[in-house]
């Protein structure tokens, strides 16, 4: 009975450091969910503008040692600029219905913002700052990382603004409705291009966020954590229905738990081929993923 | 002559990945599984040659054999998803493959040796070529005898009804079948070639490389496989061909002399080249352009 | 005036024919190709070792140079130093460049573990099998490190350091000076080749040969006597180990707080092993003893986790500690880069292809390479002692690796320092 008791402990205990670890995830999932949804095409280099802006205001944390609600901001400003740019260079000129051609530039996009770090930092990690790194809450038999709470609050609080945009003004309107039939949306008068700039922009945000955030949770940044953050998105967005905000949002939670507990109880060996197994039982039986679609095209 | 030929290997060994890939593309699946074809064929013939002695042809054989088996088997599941959604699953397919040999262990003591894949330490030493004492020229032959016999294979198919049906399928699935072409089949069909000419070529490359592991089967070289077709353009098997020579032999091997400047502009130019030529380096309006250009030499000739 | 005539016309007569000959000499250089990852994570690896060959080679040549087989000097001069971005194919590229496009009597490359294992699959195996057609240029290593590779080939040799010995002298000495030290236990990265083989072959089982007491998951047949096997420890320890690029050690770290092991082993490059450090240091872990592995002995590590790797002892073949070692030192960072353990051997090897040239007896033209790529390599071979930067280094011919000295390092306030010298 003991025994039980204790592994109980340890998988919730599991289960609750993955779902906070999770929102950095849901994060990714909600960037590439909301470009796909709106535009019909994958940005392969969501996760690399995302890590490029946690590098970016870690530089100005080194160089004028700001603060740390400086260093998020920073982050998101500098993420999202990048996501105009990397509009701007991979998606802008590219005709509308080429998505390979679009999707292939932004490979190319991911080979080049990789390179750039890679140059400026020599490839070498970096330590990150994080916020409330000291707090640890014991709360009975379990302990709970205080920096982990706010990475999550952090993510609710953006995901709200985000919704907030979305339903509530007339930018998130002009989004939806570019999404939802760009030739009628056109006619009344809607620029598409700048709708899809700024969406790619918002998308920036949040990814900007998400990447400060996962650095502040790990503590450091490095070059090799781009390519399984992109895949972990892609992942996370296709579980969560591709379009949908909370589906993303509940897939990222979900994912960061369920991998957590797979590696608890079966290791690191076999931590990854259970998220995969994870996708094709979604595929197989929810091609659709967990929701339908919030933004789509017809 | 040893620098340039093996060049000219690794082009051909790129060269059907990225035909694999082709393959699929025709028929509208943007497939990221070609690599972990590749590495199955990979894994596959050199067992067969460094632990079991084979020669080298029935290794490659075999090899094809399993992947093309196990591609059909795939082939069915990613009839149900589509888009994005295919490839993300083609991905985690790739990866599955990956994190396989990642763990896979065959260890056989031979003179005294211990050879074969030992997870993530990988399996070293296979050098059939070198043992047998093959040419560098005759390496070459053996990769490029290959590669003209399956771009011969597939321009062929282009010209006849199987590559409109393939076609056909890409274009518009809905409207495929209302003129009475069997999606499903074309789609497995199509996977299945897929998987056995990728299977081919990571067979040609286990002994090219002498050593395979983990690393070598990422979502890199699956990105890599895919970006062929779409920067080579799928109007011909040519363009593919034009691709890998672009990035193999300008961007990996022809900007050496930039240093450190290489991999910088190697992502610049995949943009800049998508940017210019979206539908391909080798679309329809350069086929164009050589057929003109040839009708004018034959017409010149004739008069 | 008829003498004078005489005179001057000898004089001219001399000068015109050791003019040509003097020129040829000048013209001579005895030339090597460097390569390592100057692209990619591992960037600074290929920086540092550039930096460090150039620089050391610049070295000799200031001091005249290298004497060839007819007594003459030369420069030696580096071709190139490519990148070869941790690819595979991209080394075998680079080699083959090397031995069939130009004059370089040895190729000095490369970065990592898997690159140096396939690009020595490609050369001969055994000198003077002629069924065997693979290249015949020798290859001097300085940074991969992954044990008993430069057997793969006779033309292949590494001036790395023996992992299995120091890890087996460091253990004996941590078990003489901490007595209260009983118990540990340790995780890896287990995609890298390299982090895996040495953690669960070599120091585990070095730590359990001096005493210290595994409270990992139980694994049979863990004793004194183990094997140096590798499935029956990873098969039980897996819930400790972690991937090169992963981003959540919780569970990890819990694990081992609940072990409660006095020693802690974190063999993992710098990256991995900061994540598992700071969380272990959010969780109040604190060991008594920390140990990591050699390639993490480095500025890498103070970069991403200075204050969590506080304590962490590594053994490595370089600090600055002798006189050779801190203007080595001196003249690498001016140029660029930062001397560790593994530019350090790329800077060793200059002067041991200097031993070797001088060895061989070569001619250094363009019609001698083949003849002079096989005295090279049987020079090398026949080298037992060279110099190193902190001490000699013994090589063995037959398998063509190294035997280097080292010391003991430990982060102390954010820095390396040496805290035991073995050296003789």
């Amino acid at each position: 009975m003991d025994d039980f008791w204790f592994e109980f402990v340890e998988i919730t205990q599991s289960i609750g450091d993955g779902f906070l670890f999770g929102s950095t995830y849901a994060l990714i999932g909600i960037g590439f969910t909301l470009i796909f949804g709106a535009m019909g095409k994958l940005n392969i280099a969501y996760a690399a503008t995302a890590m490029a802006g946690a590098y970016s205001s870690l530089a100005i944390f080194i160089f004028f040692d700001a603060s740390l609600i400086i260093i998020f901001i920073v982050s998101a400003a500098s993420a999202a600029i990048l996501g105009y740019l990397v509009y701007l260079s991979c998606f802008r000129f590219i005709p509308v219905h080429n998505h390979l051609a679009a999707m292939m530039a932004s490979v190319g996009g991911l080979f080049f913002i990789d390179e750039v770090i890679v140059h400026t930092t020599r490839g070498s990690p970096l330590s990150f700052p994080s916020m409330f790194a000291e707090a640890y809450f014991e709360v009975g038999p379990y302990g709970i990382r205080g920096d982990l709470l706010f990475v999550f609050v952090i993510g609710l609080i953006s995901t709200g603004a985000l919704l907030y945009v979305l339903f509530r003004t007339r930018l998130g309107l002009a989004t939806r409705a570019v999404a939802q039939q760009d030739v009628a949306a056109r006619l009344c008068g809607m620029s598409i291009h700048s709708t899809n700039s700024t969406t790619f922009a918002v998308a920036g945000l949040l990814g900007g966020i998400a990447g400060a955030m996962t650095a502040a949770a790990v503590g450091i940044l490095s070059p090799v954590m781009m390519l399984p953050l992109t895949i972990k998105g892609l992942i996370v967005t296709v579980i969560g229905g591709l379009g949908s905000i909370p589906g993303a949002i509940i897939a990222g939670l979900f994912v960061g738990s369920f991998e957590n507990v797979v590696m608890y109880v079966r290791g690191i060996d076999e931590r990854d081929m259970y998220v995969v197994a994870l996708l094709f039982v979604f595929l197989i039986f929810r091609p659709n993923g967990l929701f339908g679609k919030t933004i789509t095209r017809d | 002559m040893d620098y340039f030929l093996n060049l000219i290997n690794t082009i051909g060994i790129h060269t059907l990945l990225g035909l694999s890939a082709y393959v699929l593309l025709l028929t509208g699946q943007l497939s990221l599984a070609q690599a972990g074809f590749f590495a199955v064929g990979a894994y596959t013939a050199a067992i067969l040659t460094v632990i079991f002695g084979w020669n080298i042809l029935p290794a490659i054989g075999l090899g094809m054999l399993s992947t093309g088996s196990l591609a059909f088997l795939v082939g069915f599941p990613a009839l149900r998803v589509r888009g994005l959604m295919l490839v993300v699953a083609t991905l985690a397919f790739g990866e599955f493959v990956r994190m396989f040999f990642y763990n896979f262990e065959w260890r056989v003591i031979q003179e005294g040796v211990e050879v074969g894949p030992e997870g993530t330490m990988g399996f070293s030493e296979i050098r059939y070529f070198a043992e047998h004492g093959w040419t560098n020229w005759e390496v070459t032959s053996l990769i490029w005898v290959f590669v003209v016999i399956v771009m011969a294979l597939i321009w062929w198919a282009d010209q006849t009804r199987s590559g409109a049906v393939l076609r056909a399928v890409g274009e518009d699935e809905l409207a495929a079948g209302t003129v009475g072409i069997d999606v499903m089949v074309t789609k497995v069909a199509a996977m299945t070639v897929g998987g056995v000419i990728a299977g081919l070529a990571g067979g040609l490359y286990a002994h090219q490389i002498t050593m395979l592991d983990h690393h070598a089967f990422t979502v890199l070289l699956a990105t890599f496989a895919i970006a062929y077709p779409i920067l080579g353009g799928v109007s011909s098997v040519f363009g593919t061909l034009v691709a890998v020579i672009f990035i193999q032999g300008l961007l990996v091997e022809g900007l050496r002399f930039l240093g450190d400047w290489r991999m910088l502009l190697f992502g610049a130019l995949i943009v800049v080249v998508m940017n210019v030529k979206p539908r391909g380096l080798f679309d329809s309006q350069m086929l164009r352009w050589i057929k003109n250009a040839l009708r004018l030499r034959f017409s010149r000739g004739l008069s | 005036m008829k003498r004078f005539t005489r005179l001057a016309s000898t004089v001219v007569l001399a000068v015109a024919v050791t003019m040509p000959l003097a020129a040829s000499a000048a013209d001579r250089s005895v030339k090597v190709l460097g390569w390592g990852a100057k692209s990619g994570p591992l960037k600074s690896f290929g920086v540092n070792s550039e930096a460090a060959l150039r620089s050391a080679i610049a070295q000799i040549n200031a001091a005249g140079g290298v004497k060839l087989g007819d007594g003459s000097l030369a420069p030696l001069e580096v071709v190139s130093y490519e990148d070869s971005a941790c690819k595979k194919d991209q080394n075998i590229a680079i080699l083959r460049k090397t031995a069939s496009t130009t004059d370089a009597i040895v190729g000095m490359g490369a970065t990592c573990s898997g690159s140096c294992q396939a690009m020595y699959g490609v050369l001969q195996k055994k000198i003077d099998d002629t069924s065997d057609s693979g290249v015949q240029m020798p290859i001097l290593s300085d940074t991969c490190i992954r044990p008993g590779l430069a057997k793969i080939s006779e033309w292949a040799f590494r001036n790395v350091p023996n992992e299995v010995d120091m890890y087996d002298k460091l253990f004996a000495w941590l078990r003489s000076e901490n007595p209260g030290v009983k118990t540990f236990s340790g995780g890896t990265e287990t995609d890298q080749g390299h982090s895996f083989i040495t953690h669960t072959a070599i120091i585990v089982q070095a730590a359990v040969r001096h005493g210290f007491e595994w409270v990992g998951p139980s694994v049979p047949e863990l004793g004194p006597k183990v094997k140096q096997g590798m499935k029956e420890l990873q098969a039980a320890a897996k819930t400790q180990h972690w991937l090169m690029g992963d981003t959540n050690y919780s569970v990890q770290a819990r694990k081992i707080k609940k072990q409660n092991p006095d020693m802690i082993l974190v063999s993992s490059h710098p990256f991995s092993a900061c994540g598992f450090l700071k969380e272990m240091q959010r969780r109040k872990v604190k060991p008594k003893l920390l140990v990591g592995l050699t390639s993490s002995a480095s500025q890498e590590t103070l970069n991403g986790c200075m204050s969590a790797a506080e304590g962490l002892i590594i053994p490595t073949g370089f600090a600055p500690i002798t006189p050779e070692a801190v203007s080595a030192n001196e003249i690498v960072s001016e140029a660029g880069g930062f001397l560790d353990l593994h530019s350090a051997a790329a800077w060793e090897n200059a002067y041991l292809v200097k031993t070797a040239v001088e060895k061989a007896g070569i001619s250094a033209t363009s019609d001698t390479v083949a003849e002079d790529r096989r005295k090279f390599r049987d020079a090398l071979a026949s080298i037992s002692a060279t110099a190193g930067l902190i001490g000699p280094v013994t090589r063995d011919g037959a398998t063509g690796e190294a035997s280097k000295p080292y010391v003991y390092v430990q982060v102390v306030n954010g820095e390396w320092k040496v805290i035991h010298d073995p050296r003789g």
